[in-house]
């Protein structure tokens, strides 16, 4: 019986060490991730604004113009075609405060 | 007995020995342990711990259709350790290469009697990356925030900059650096023997969060289209400068705002402060007979004038207080409507005199000029508009000419766009939503409403007589192919600065407008300061509002009015009528 009690509080013990080591362990790790992470952000950024640069509409069209030889569509060139329901909604803007420059004496601020 | 143990003595010697020693440590663990617990806590913490300050990135900007504008990225700042440096001379050459810089400024540097010395802050990535393979002793690298501005002067005036510590010194950049900076927060880590760290002392602990992204009403590729024109038509004009506005008449979002001379956000080191302004905003400038527009909408409004009033224009000349306003065109009678579209001064004058000063004076007010447009741009100016008390005896016609009144670009934008809309004054905004680094929606602007200077009816009244000012006016070469325009010119000479008096040679061309007519989706300012030559708004400006909205509408998905007639039927004659 003592035996055991004995053998059991070893292993308890060996059991808190090995979670303390464990958790040094797991931490170097989740650090190394980290940096890693860092890196590939960084090297994310770096593409992106490299894309945008790239992608600039000035470039884009001295690219066009110069190098490939294009230009602007001719008239008839352009075709819109809208469904008769996604034509451009007209109307007036809402949220109407009328205050009307005819009916002020002064026009002030609200 | 076979006798004593005769080791009895030793093992209690031996005994005694090992329980004082027992007890010295027992004694000593209780004095540290228990004793100097407190005390030694504190120090293993200073030791094991480490505490740093670490800042989120600051926020993107985009432009409406998601393109990036601004955006921050970690780059690397390279430092030195003159105390470590065993040749500075040597390092500075290697340094000097990869940096650009000249050889002999870097060693002056590395030989201060000091622990730690910048070299140079914020390098492009991959002069870091150089720089890691030279591996000199004594020099290292810290990664640091840098604002990039990929797309280059593109928009720099609206965008404006960011400081070395990453605060928002102009533009938008300024008014949303509240919004746009990362979080700062201190974080606690826990550093083994070495140095090296290990985590942080909370596991849950969370870094800074980033700032919040805006999205901007400007849309880069129309913004280039504005930009382009106007610099060409800048360059053809031997002009001074000039500004583009673009904005959406009914909601008073700004598509596109334009200026030349243009700067790089990206190296605005040495740059006078006076070439990053937002002229849009900031500048007030005599508009001309642009004003011509808000004397009609009040004329019209008050019911003083009708399109086909007849006004005498005395043949081009009139006396008005000792002064004579002259007409471009030598008209006897006119229609009012006739007036506005060939910008006639001295009908323009009595339509003013038949409003009186305090009537015009109230329409002015309620199309918003005097008074910020309260935009979300630093800097705006309300521009000037006088009291009807301080108004001179040749102030009422000198206003209806756009003399004697001052107005920002803006301001102009936003009062034709009232025009267009059916008399509704709109607040322009350039920035539509703000989100933080998850995406979630933080802030999101909706037009708004700021007064209702004329009705709907006035408004298309308004409408029909600057159509006629493109198709039969002044404004002729501002008409888009397939598309309804309406529009007014305004040539407007300048005070030259050393007589005080208006200059003959001095002189801004504008052009507003907006397109189609009978459904504005765009309206456009146009305005070249000093242009040399030909000075004409109508020659001038109005070229400028037509190649943009030539551009901008197909962009944009407007329909043209024309029938379509197919260019590849055209050149096949496969589909055409016989």
């Amino acid at each position: 019986m003592r035996l055991l009690m004995g053998i059991g509080l070893i292993g308890l013990l060996l059991l808190f060490v090995w979670e303390r080591v464990d958790i040094v362990r797991v931490g170097y790790h989740v650090e190394r991730l980290k940096a890693q992470r860092v890196l590939m952000v960084r090297e994310q950024d770096e593409l992106r604004v490299k894309v945008s640069a790239l992608t600039a509409p000035d470039r884009l069209a001295r690219t066009a113009t110069e190098k490939l030889g294009m230009g602007p569509p001719l008239p008839g060139q352009v075709i819109l075609v809208h469904a008769g329901d996604a034509a451009p909604a007209q109307g007036e803007p809402p949220l109407p405060e009328v205050r009307m420059a005819k009916t002020e004496r002064y026009w002030r601020k609200p | 007995m076979t006798g004593a143990d005769p080791f009895r003595g030793r093992r209690i010697i031996l005994a005694i020995l090992l329980m004082a020693g027992f007890a010295v440590v027992l004694g000593r663990l209780v004095h540290l342990q228990v004793l100097q617990a407190a005390e030694l806590s504190v120090k293993a913490d200073r030791q094991h711990q480490k505490s740093v300050t670490v800042e989120g990135s600051r926020g993107s900007i985009y432009d409406r259709r998601g393109k990036v504008l601004a955006m921050n990225m970690e780059v690397p700042s390279v430092f030195g350790v003159p105390a470590s440096l065993e040749n500075p001379s040597g390092a500075a050459r290697d340094l000097a290469r990869v940096l650009r810089v000249r050889a002999d400024e870097i060693e002056k540097k590395l030989r201060q009697e000091r622990n730690f010395v910048w070299i140079a802050r914020k390098l492009d990535p991959e002069q870091g990356r150089r720089l890691e393979r030279l591996s000199l002793e004594g020099i290292g690298t810290v990664m640091e925030g840098r604002r990039f501005y990929p797309k280059g002067p593109l928009l720099s005036h609206v965008l404006g900059f960011a400081g070395m510590d990453g605060q928002g010194l102009e533009g938008i950049e300024r008014r949303y650096d509240p919004y746009l900076r990362g979080e700062k927060r201190s974080i606690v880590l826990q550093r083994d023997a070495l140095g090296r760290t290990v985590f942080p002392k909370g596991l849950t602990e969370q870094g800074p969060s980033s700032g919040h992204n805006l999205t901007l009403t400007i849309d880069e590729v129309i913004q280039y289209i504005a930009e382009k024109e106007l610099d060409d038509a800048v360059t053809a004009a031997q002009a001074k400068g000039g500004v583009v506005i673009v904005m959406e008449p009914k909601t008073g979002a700004v598509l596109a705002m334009a200026m030349t001379p243009r700067f790089d956000p990206n190296a605005v080191r040495g740059l006078a402060p006076d070439r990053w302004r937002n002229r849009v905003v900031t500048d007030a400038y005599e508009p001309g007979s642009t004003m011509k527009i808000f004397l009609a909408a009040a004329a019209l409004e008050e019911r003083a004038m009708k399109p086909a009033s007849m006004i005498y224009a005395e043949n081009g000349r009139m006396t008005v207080a000792g002064t004579v306003i002259h007409d471009h065109d030598k008209s006897k009678w006119i229609t009012f409507a006739q007036a506005i579209q060939r910008s006639s001064n001295v009908a323009a004058a009595k339509t003013a005199m038949v409003l009186g000063e305090e009537r015009l004076f109230r329409y002015l007010k309620a199309f918003g000029f005097g008074e910020r447009t309260e935009i979300d741009l630093p800097g705006e100016a309300a521009g000037l508009v006088k009291e009807p008390r301080e108004w001179g005896r040749r102030t009422l016609a000198s206003v209806a000419m756009g003399q004697e009144i001052g107005v920002t670009a803006l301001q102009l934008a936003t009062a034709v766009s009232a025009v267009a809309n059916g008399g509704w004054l709109m607040r322009p905004y350039v920035v539509s939503e703000v989100r933080d680094a998850g995406g979630q929606l933080i802030a999101q602007v909706t037009p708004q409403v700021r007064r209702r200077p004329v009705t709907t009816e006035t408004a298309r009244t308004l409408g029909t007589i600057l159509e006629g000012a493109v198709t039969a006016g002044t404004g002729s070469k501002a008409a888009v192919a397939g598309y309804r325009v309406a529009g007014k010119t305004g040539t407007a000479q300048k005070i030259d600065p050393e007589t005080g008096a208006y200059s003959s040679a001095l002189s801004v061309a504008s052009f507003v407008g907006y397109v189609p007519a009978e459904d504005p989706r765009l309206t456009i300012v146009a305005i070249i300061d000093e242009p040399q030559g030909e000075t004409w708004g109508g020659v001038v400006a109005a070229p400028v509002f037509r190649r943009i909205a030539e551009q901008a509408l197909p962009y944009l998905g407007v329909s043209s009015q024309e029938p379509v007639k197919l260019a590849l039927a055209e050149r096949t004659g496969i589909g055409m009528a016989p």
